[in-house]
């Protein structure tokens, strides 16, 4: 086998057996790696009925075929389970360290059951897999935790580790790669959590990698490399970040605020963009293995009520989430509230998302201090959101913790009220992009992933700003971002490049600079799949569809392809005001481009035989 | 060239916009804070269709052809491009993508610009208007 290892660690914590299976060739071929081949994973091994958080349910993490290869944007990780907080499919991808580390170390993925009868921790270090103690974890901080772990025993670690969130089993807490680089979304961190285990640490002394043609590979990566570097997007994300166009998406009406409920704030798009955090806090630009983008920001406050020592500093989601959306633009409280979050483990987006939502609850009365401790939910409140909500929410703790530990959609179920303005679909909050003024075709593919409201699952998000070309797949798109049209045939061709990209582990800023026919080079050249393009798009439409069976199976159909109404009324202000997205228009094109059941929201038994699932079909159409 | 008779009448129209846009307290601010200086080349309709823009340590000058200094930004592209470019009409992330804008050095300072194209581009209207180009206005 090339690229990958074939290899897999599987370990039943409860048992506390440790044991190593190999994937067949032809599985990575189908389901590429990373999010696919955990696709695939889950639908073989999944006891369907199992409680996301039950010993019995599944965490797995998975490479791509590019990890440890030394080229910019592939050092991506997949995280997957069944999401404790949506209770469908749930998969996160994190950059930094530990994927490349775990390739060195021979391996393509870790997949957990079971539960551990005490805190523990995954010790994987090249051929020596091993589970510890790590009861004197318990309780303390990711980034405590994190720099605690990373040197030991005379070596350096690469690391993933809960928070208390995690612990206390919130079900969007996150996990966390050396501290900084986060598998942030569908709560991945309470799966761990559920199953004792506070950390993984890894630790590989070889680099050595196999590949089908070396050759080719290394002419390959030697073009992209310095492409990447030199993009004009790289250099712009380099100097300020991923929020460094913060500023012109406020006059999209791209950035959130105050729960969704406007779409323009002047003041606060120079006060919370890239160029500010650099100008104001940042002390170092960092990156994840082998990338030369370097988009990570390290900052520091040293004074004030907000300071903070140097450290992970925040992304533009976090920014958003804890920021405009819950109505601030104290940037200075922001990195503080994100750099909190990562410490106690909590998905900052669900986090925002659903701070936001109790901020209007209160405004609206539908919440009151005898929901929330006499705590006072106002827009902007730092302090409050900073000393009292956000440890609320990861201790669980009293009504407050309690209620908005669930997130906003089951808070807002909890309460009776307020359902309404959630922004989310699926369970999952929408995240810091709106469609109103991001573009109507985000609307459409937030609702279709199988995750929920997601930016990353698919890139649409870049193919109405104007960022993607491809005339080898038929998108040739001049896409008006305000509009639905062309949005659904669009959707169609993100929805396998993305899978393809989520299965390969790779970032979506590198990736716009790489043309198909170099993806299918890459692919070729590193693991021998021996690809056309139609083999490759072939391959994500597969991956999509068997999600959505997984979904099914999990009771997911195409009533949950929706978005909530605060998400689809019209912009009250800004530059989206007064119009309307088309989604059910969108959402039935689309249905009908990919053959998929109006009511099941699963693909026809004959797409999916067409796409090599007739097996699977026979479970979801007998 | 679609728009332009000859290369003049682009580079007439385009430091005229930079002068008026430069009276506006908005755009001046905005420009000033890009501190490059920049050259706009759209020398594939001719030798001397070029600008440049000096906005560099609060100073604001503007003039026709290639700067004498090396400059820290060089934004190519056609002529009528442009056009459509300064008249709103042209989504830059777009036309980089495809080639039909090719930046040199960084943009990091002109992202700050984007927001502010729709104001530019009724400075830009008015620009041609003066210029007796109505023709030229894309509606």
């Amino acid at each position: 086998m090339y690229g990958n290892t074939g290899r897999i660690i599987v370990v039943d914590l409860t048992k506390r057996l440790i044991q190593i299976e190999t994937v067949a060739e032809d599985v990575y071929r189908s389901y590429v790696g990373g999010s696919g081949l955990a696709a695939r994973l889950f639908w073989d091994r999944a006891v369907w009925d199992a409680d996301p958080l039950a010993p019995e349910a599944l965490l797995m993490f998975l490479n791509g075929p590019f990890a440890g290869l030394k080229l910019s944007g592939a050092s991506r990780f997949s995280a997957a389970a069944r999401s404790p907080l949506t209770g469908g499919w749930g998969d996160s991808s994190c950059g930094g360290y530990a994927a490349p580390e775990l390739r060195y170390a021979g391996y393509d993925g870790i997949l957990l059951t079971g539960r551990a009868s005490e805190p523990s921790m995954l010790t994987i270090e090249d051929g020596d897999v091993r589970l510890e103690p790590a009861g004197s974890f318990w309780g303390k901080g990711a980034l405590e935790t994190a720099r605690m772990l990373r040197e030991a025993d005379g070596k350096k670690w690469r690391t993933l580790v809960i928070g208390p969130a995690g612990e206390h089993l919130v079900p969007f807490a996150c996990i966390l790669n050396e501290g900084h680089h986060a598998f942030g979304r569908t709560g991945m961190g309470a799966v761990m959590g559920s199953k004792n285990l506070k950390a993984i640490r890894i630790h590989a002394s070889k680099k050595g990698m196999r590949l089908a043609d070396p050759e080719g590979y290394e002419t390959l990566r030697s073009e992209l490399n310095p492409r990447i570097r030199d993009a004009l997007a790289s250099d712009v994300l380099r100097v300020n970040g991923t929020a460094a166009n913060l500023e012109g998406g406020v006059y999209a009406g791209d950035v959130p605020i105050r729960n969704f409920t406007s779409n323009f704030w002047q003041e606060m798009a120079e006060a919370l963009t890239g160029s500010t955090l650099t100008d104001r806090f940042l002390t170092r630009r960092s990156a994840c293995a082998y990338c030369s983008i370097a988009c990570k920001r390290h900052v520091e406050i040293p004074d004030g009520p907000y300071a903070i020592s140097q450290g992970p500093g925040p992304e533009y989601e976090t920014i958003v989430s804890l920021g405009s959306l819950i109505g601030s633009m104290d940037l200075a409280a922001v990195c503080k509230a994100g750099r909190l979050c990562n410490e106690l483990g909590l998905d900052t987006i669900t986090t925002g998302a659903t701070i936001a939502w109790a901020m209007e609850a209160f405004e609206r009365n539908d919440l009151t201090v005898a929901d929330t401790d006499g705590v006072i939910l106002n827009w902007g409140d730092m302090d409050t959101v900073i000393d009292r909500v956000i440890p609320a929410i990861a201790g669980r703790s009293g009504s407050l913790g309690q209620l908005l530990s669930l997130g906003s959609a089951a808070a807002a179920r909890k309460i009776g009220k307020g359902l309404d303005y959630t922004a989310q679909a699926k369970g999952l909050e929408v995240p810091a992009h709106d469609p109103r003024g991001g573009g109507h075709g985000l609307a459409l593919t937030y609702a279709v992933s199988p995750r929920g409201a997601c930016h990353v699952a698919f890139p649409m998000l870049f193919m109405e700003m104007g960022a993607c070309y491809y005339p080898e797949i038929g998108f040739e798109f001049e896409l008006e971002p305000k509009s639905a049209e062309n949005k659904p045939e669009a959707a169609a061709i993100a929805v396998a490049l993305g899978s393809i990209e989520n299965s390969a582990c790779y970032c979506q800023f590198a990736d716009r600079e790489i043309t198909i026919p170099e993806w299918v080079a890459l692919f070729n050249t590193v693991a021998g799949y021996g690809w056309e393009v139609e083999d490759m798009m072939a391959a994500g439409k597969r991956i999509f569809y068997l999600k959505r069976l997984i979904n099914y199976r999990l009771g997911k159909t195409a009533r949950d392809d929706s978005l909530t109404p605060r998400i689809l009324e019209p912009a009250r202000d800004g530059e989206p005001e007064g119009i309307s997205i088309d989604f059910e228009g969108m959402k039935a094109r689309f249905y009908e481009l990919m053959q998929l059941d109006p009511e099941k929201g699963i693909p026809s038994a004959e797409a999916l035989m067409d796409s090599g699932l007739g097996k699977e079909a026979q479970v979801v159409w007998r | 060239m679609e728009y332009w008779k000859n290369e003049e009448e682009p580079i007439r129209a385009f430091l005229k916009l930079f002068e008026e846009s430069a009276k506006d307290a908005e755009l001046s601010s905005g420009l000033k804070k890009v501190n490059q200086l920049i050259w706009f080349d759209y020398t594939e309709d001719g030798p001397n269709c070029s600008f440049w823009v000096d906005c560099r340590n609060g100073n604001l000058a503007v003039g026709p052809g290639k700067p004498v200094e090396e400059p820290d930004m060089t934004m190519s592209l056609s002529a009528d491009d442009a056009h459509r470019s300064w008249s709103n009409k042209l989504n830059p992330v777009m036309a980089i993508t495809r080639k039909k804008i090719r930046v040199k050095g960084s943009a990091t300072g002109l992202l700050k610009l984007a927001p502010k194209l729709k104001k530019v581009a009724q400075i830009y209207e008015g620009v041609l208007r003066e210029l007796g180009w109505e023709d030229k206005i894309l509606k």
